[in-house]
């Protein structure tokens, strides 16, 4: 009606609000609590603040004015279906709200006022003179507490004000305690924390210092490490040059004396080895080896067989000087016997005696010298000393001539000897 | 007109999840008492928890751990409860940072249990045991203690997985670990680890890790595992970062490695000396001297100091900064460049 009336299209995009002159309708007090059911006869205000088109809220969760100023009877319809059918699901509802039960024959129920005070109960609405403008309508505040009337009497006494009990003075020593405790406690905290924090700087401070001279300290050590490497090294070389220059002279040395080894080591080998014989005349070496012992030998068999006919000959001479010796025994002993006899004559002849027998002493040598003549006619003693002198020659020429039979020689020679010695001997 | 109405509200000044304190020497027996207390969960959470802000107070840290609140917060360590567990844990990160709190958890062997915990279910947990181990590590002889309970391995195993809240504590702890052991850490691929931090997002973290590659590499086996493992581009990368502990600790990791002569020209083969030349007029004091160390240890190399040769008079501009060390560095720095054999 007058809303609908006021929504002409306008050619201009200003609102413009026109409506037709109306009635104020009949106020009531109180809010209709039906109101909102038959809202359809309540005309409606021109009122910006209930204006359906003037958005309010969030923009966002508007909801879509319908295209047409119209609405659309298809949907009339569908909304009166509707609140038909909530209507209807309410009266069911009540319908089935369990109810007191029926009352007995004769009796009906009634309404009674339970309340603990009655009143009269009366929906006579109280017409009250006074007219007022409203600004707006409230909800029903709750009805106050109902307070029967006092009976009784009163009695009163005046209390002025901080008589009995002046908060602010109360307060004070509680209020005081409390924030003390508070502020001292926090203090404490707070020095606390303070101090952690100052001992923090302190501490980075230090660290700083600390981790730069750590860092130098670190520096200058492998600085220190990395020279004595680096001289360790140096050192090392020059110690491997120095082996090196001394193992090249040993070398050059070697070499040198190598050289003049070598130099004279020819002539003195063959020097060695001339002297040392292995350089011979092979005419000289034959007749050393081959000749020379021939020779020993031959003469030794040469020597033997003389030496066996030596004594030979020993062995004959010694038969004959015996033969010889028991010749002139017997010789003598007739000559003693020849003489003896003759001292007896004589002995017996003269005494004179002493003088003849100086003389005959010269005949009885010339006797002698007889007999030894006769003996070296028989071929004689003389000649033993003569063989004795040649077997001797014969041992000393035997050992002269051979080294290897010198044995042999020496048994001949010792049978010689032997021989010989018994010559003498008898001799 | 005054009413006698008693709120079934608390009054605001008190807190229900405390327990009441007793008064004077009385208040630590009675906590410990009722930490102990296995029957009611809720007794030892409430006592727990006033223990946590009682502590914060030096002299009431010193009277605790005379009391033996030490030990029975280390039982406490086990509770199943979690808010037990991660008050006790707080209480242990309070009592550390007091010089007599770290000797008693050294004392009483709390390492252990807390470790434990690492692997607990909850955050906080975890992370008020990393805070306790960390703030326990900052003094050297608990270093050592974590060192000896083998933390080490784990707590590097750990820092691949756990948050960057928790990473960043579980960094400054290897940190002070690894100044006093660096072993544990290479075997346990330490490098690997720090050198794939590098790429966190985190300036943070990316500072931690780089420092921490600096402690690592501060023995020969370190420089020579940061080279095998290609740390040296990744610290490279970092001399642009925005963040300048960023830059001096990768510049410090960097001083650490050149040391070697493999570093040395793991280092001028990536290209180290174009990033690093803007470093040395850093504004920050730690930077430039890194920066420097790092100048002297490539100018050892005879390549780099045919780089640097040309930037002599840059670094000489420094022999007059403000800072000593920086100037003491920097004429180290030009003499070793300027060194002819």
């Amino acid at each position: 009606m007058a809303t609908a009336l006021a929504q002409q299209p306008n050619e201009g995009n200003t609102y413009t609000f026109s409506s037709q002159p109306r009635a104020v309708p009949n106020r009531r007090k109180y809010r209709d609590q039906f109101a909102q059911q038959n809202s359809d006869e309540v005309p409606h205000h021109g009122n910006l603040m209930y204006d359906r088109r003037v958005i309010r809220g969030n923009t966002y969760s508007q909801h879509v004015l319908p295209a047409v100023a119209q609405p659309d009877p298809v949907e009339i319809q569908r909304q009166q279906e509707m609140r038909r059918r909530a209507m209807a699901r309410k009266r069911a509802r009540e319908q089935l709200r369990p109810k007191s039960p029926e009352a007995v024959e004769g009796r009906k129920h009634i309404d009674i006022q339970t309340e603990l005070y009655l009143e009269e109960l009366a929906d006579r609405i109280e017409e009250a003179d006074v007219q007022c403008q409203t600004d707006d309508f409230l909800d029903r505040p709750p009805s106050p507490l109902f307070v029967p009337a006092k009976s009784g009497e009163d009695k009163e006494t005046q209390i002025l004000d901080n008589e009995l009990f002046n908060f602010d003075i109360e307060v004070k020593p509680i209020l005081e305690v409390l924030v003390g405790k508070t502020i001292e406690q926090s203090l404490l905290e707070v020095c606390g924390e303070e101090e952690l924090a100052n001992l923090r700087a302190q501490q980075r401070a230090f660290e700083e210092l600390r981790n730069a001279e750590l860092v130098e300290q670190q520096r200058l050590e492998e600085q220190d490490r990395r020279h004595r490497e680096e001289k360790a090294r140096r050192v090392q070389q020059q110690r491997e040059v120095q082996e090196k220059e001394r193992e090249t002279a040993n070398k050059i040395a070697a070499r040198a004396f190598a050289q003049s080894y070598l130099a004279d080591l020819v002539p003195s080998v063959f020097g060695t080895l001339a002297e040392h014989g292995y350089f011979y005349d092979p005419v000289e070496r034959d007749v050393e080896s081959g000749f020379l012992p021939w020779l020993v030998d031959a003469v030794n068999t040469d020597i033997d067989s003389s030496v066996r006919a030596r004594a030979l000959l020993d062995g004959l001479l010694r038969e004959v000087i015996r033969d010889r010796h028991t010749a002139y025994r017997a010789l003598e002993t007739r000559i003693e016997q020849q003489r003896m006899a003759e001292e007896d004559r004589r002995a017996m002849v003269d005494p004179s005696a002493a003088a003849a027998s100086e003389t005959q002493s010269q005949p009885r040598d010339e006797d002698e010298n007889d007999a030894m003549a006769n003996l070296e006619a028989t071929g004689a003693p003389g000649d033993a000393p003569d063989a004795d002198a040649d077997d001797s020659a014969a041992a000393k020429e035997a050992e002269d001539a051979g080294d290897a039979d010198a044995e042999g020689e020496a048994d001949g020679e010792g049978e010689a000897d032997a021989d010989g010695g018994d010559g003498e001997d008898e001799n | 007109m005054a009413t006698s109405v008693i709120s079934a509200n608390l009054p605001p000044n008190i807190d229900p999840t405390k327990a009441t304190m007793a008064y004077g020497n009385g208040a630590l027996r009675r906590l410990n008492r009722e930490l102990q207390d296995t029957e009611n969960m809720l007794t030892r959470q409430k006592a727990v928890k006033a223990l946590c802000d009682y502590l914060h107070d030096h002299e009431h840290v010193a009277a605790a751990i005379h009391e033996g609140i030490v030990v029975s917060l280390k039982s406490l360590l086990r509770d199943t409860d979690v808010t037990c567990r991660q008050l006790s844990t707080m209480c242990f990160y309070v009592i550390s940072q007091h010089s007599v709190g770290r000797e008693a958890i050294l004392d009483t062997g709390t390492i252990e249990p807390l470790s434990a915990l690492f692997e607990d279910a909850e955050d906080i947990c975890r992370r008020n045991a990393h805070m306790a181990i960390e703030m326990l590590s900052e003094v050297p002889f608990g270093a050592d203690g974590i060192v000896q309970a083998a933390l080490v391995p784990k707590l590097i195993e750990k820092v691949k997985s756990e948050h960057d809240e928790i990473k960043e504590y579980i960094l400054d702890t290897l940190h002070f670990c690894l100044i006093v052991n660096t072993q544990d850490a290479l075997k346990a691929h330490g490098m690997e680890v720090f050198t794939s931090l590098l790429a966190s997002n985190l300036a943070t973290i990316r500072a931690k890790a780089a420092r921490d590659i600096m402690d690592l590499s501060v023995p020969l086996d370190g420089k020579d595992k940061a080279v095998e493992v290609g740390t040296v581009p990744a610290l490279i990368g970092l001399l642009g970062d925005n963040a300048s502990a960023v830059r001096a600790n990768a510049a410090g990791a960097l001083s650490f490695i050149a040391v070697t002569t493999q570093g040395k020209y793991t280092a001028l083969n990536a290209d180290c000396v174009n990033p690093l030349l803007p470093l040395v007029n850093d504004p920050n004091s730690e930077v430039r001297v890194n920066a420097l160390k790092v100048v002297t240890c490539l100018a050892e190399a005879p390549e780099g100091r045919k780089i640097l040769t040309g930037h002599v008079e840059q670094i000489r501009q420094l022999e007059s900064d403000e800072i000593t060390n920086v100037r003491k560095h920097a004429e180290i720095a030009v003499r070793v460049i300027t060194w002819r054999p």
